[in-house]
């Protein structure tokens, strides 16, 4: 099995869905495994309400700026980890990009938005 | 045949792009000041921009990541938001400079009052941006922005005594005042290595779906593109020794700047730089208002992307039509762009190392570059503009401070 630097290698990338849409980054991992036995990262959290425990009160001052929305992806819905951390399902599905589904329509009402 | 149609297409829309109002400031007070005593600043900055353009453009080709999703991926959260934020705020500054110019410049072509133009301009992007795909938008600005040239011609018929031009690229420091000199080394060298250009250039190639068969292709556009433009600055450094120094003006307004190209060549000069002048910074605070938006969208990982229709990448459109807004109010409280040009110029040189040090970084990531990480020159050049680009960092300030902001 190839071995992956969790530091480098899948914290803070970006998040792609099945279909390809970006829908976040990895803000944060979670990772369990009492002591002796071998730690396993269980899901990928997402979203600025992680933000805190990555920078302290700057973080929690992004954090709320940017809502404080957590999202926790399972691992068992990442497809693969590459340039990008793709997943197995569309994003809508898994709770995430829900910021800009919700300013979609919004935007719609002016003429053009979808030329 | 279509491809070097394509490429010359991209090339003369670069050399309508790259001067924006950093560089018509610095350059031509820089040759107001010191006459051709800066010229070899030029070339340094020009290299440096190439070099750092090509290694954003090989990332986002191979790899599919634009600058910020690299910063943020190497430096980790906390130094990523720290880049973030002095980012956006340097460019916030830059577009506020730009927007200043966009109304300085119809101003002297209509003479409607300043602040009515900062908005309608405002109001125009936003409406030109929302409805013209992204392609047309490049060219337009380009072409227009060819204008410039007018700069070019204006050199060479101010008759300027060629050795000592020659002479100016060679390096050495000024005698007479050398911390204003000194100032003027860091402004130039920022104004051609301003960040957004990078952040714009890298954003623009994953959009593109650049592969790395199209490598030739973005180190031509890189270099080609950016030496052309380089020669415009050093035209504006003539024009600014050839007449501003010896009329003892100092151009500290934009219209002043255009008056470089009247005196040679007459009306249709003037005309021709100020319509150049207009699409240049306009075309720069397009580059800008994205720039802040790549930024913010790709640091939180927002879907993003010029060529998307608005409500494709709705946070992204949202952020771009915020940082207008920002930028009109902050032009409009009154504040002198030209002053306002030079802080964000020498408030972005403190930035470049947040920005340059992830992309060397990555360009050598063996994980992602594979066969296409940097090679020896590529680290070469790049430490090298690393090490400059530190120095000029860490002393951009002080500089500023001694100098009063070169006023002295």
């Amino acid at each position: 099995m190839p071995s992956l630097d969790l530091g480098l290698g899948i914290l803070d990338r970006q998040l792609l869905d099945s279909e390809g849409r970006r829908c976040g980054n990895v803000d944060d991992l979670a990772i369990e495994g009492g002591p002796g036995e071998t730690p396993h990262v269980v899901a990928i959290l997402v979203g600025p309400g992680y933000w805190p425990q990555r920078a302290g009160w700057i973080g929690r001052l992004a954090g709320w700026i940017g809502g404080g929305k957590r999202v926790r992806v399972p691992w068992e819905d990442v497809a693969e980890v590459s340039s990008h951390v793709k997943l197995r399902k569309r994003a809508a599905e898994l709770g995430l990009g829900t910021g800009d589904d919700r300013l979609r329509p919004l935007l719609e009402k002016i003429p053009g938005a979808d030329r | 045949m279509n491809k070097i149609f394509g490429l010359a297409l991209g090339i003369l829309a670069a050399i309508g792009g790259f001067v924006d109002i950093g560089d018509l400031v610095f350059n031509t007070a820089a040759g107001a000041t010191f006459g051709y005593q800066l010229m070899w600043v030029i070339p340094i900055g020009v290299v440096g921009i190439i070099v750092y353009s090509e290694m954003c453009g090989r990332v986002a080709a191979v790899s599919g990541k634009a600058v910020f999703d690299a910063v943020r991926e190497r430096v980790g959260f906390k130094a990523g938001l720290g880049a973030l934020v002095s980012s956006e705020v340097v460019n916030l500054m830059t577009l506020a400079a730009e927007l200043g110019g966009v109304a300085i410049a119809l101003q002297l072509l209509c003479g409607l009052p300043y602040r009515w133009l900062i908005v309608l301009a405002v109001i125009g992007f936003a409406v030109v941006i929302w409805i013209t795909s992204f392609n047309w938008l490049e060219r337009i600005f380009g072409y227009g922005g060819l204008c410039m040239l007018v700069f070019a011609v204006a050199a060479v018929k101010l008759a300027p005594d060629w050795t000592k031009v020659g002479n100016g690229f060679i390096p050495h420091i000024s005698q007479n005042n050398p911390w204003l000199y000194l100032y003027f080394v860091v402004g130039l060298l920022g104004a051609a290595m301003t960040p957004y250009e990078v952040y714009f250039y890298s954003s623009g190639g994953v959009e593109e779906e650049w592969k790395p068969s199209d490598l030739g292709l973005n180190r031509a556009n890189a270099i080609v593109g950016y030496a052309l433009g380089g020669t415009l600055s050093i035209a504006l450094m003539i024009v600014g020794g050839v007449f501003f120094l010896a009329h003892g003006i100092n151009p500290e307004h934009l219209g002043t700047i255009a008056l470089g190209a009247q005196q040679p060549l007459g009306e249709i000069g003037l005309l021709l730089a100020i319509v150049g002048i207009l699409f240049a910074v306009g075309g720069a605070s397009i580059d800008t208002v994205f720039s802040g938006a790549y930024n913010l969208a790709q640091f939180c990982g927002w879907e993003w992307g010029r060529y998307r229709h608005p409500s494709g990448a709705p946070r992204f459109t949202i952020t771009w039509l915020v940082l207008l807004v920002l930028g009109m109010g902050i032009v409009l409280t009154g504040v002198d762009p030209v002053v306002l040009t030079e802080y964000a110029v020498i408030f972005s040189v403190v930035a470049l190392p947040l920005t340059y040090v992830p992309i060397l970084l990555v360009a050598n990531d063996r994980s992602y570059m594979g066969q296409y990480r940097n090679g020896r020159l590529a680290n070469i050049l790049g430490a090298l503009y690393l090490l400059i680009i530190m120095v000029v960092a860490l002393t951009a300030v002080p500089l500023m401070i001694i100098t009063n902001a070169g006023q002295n």
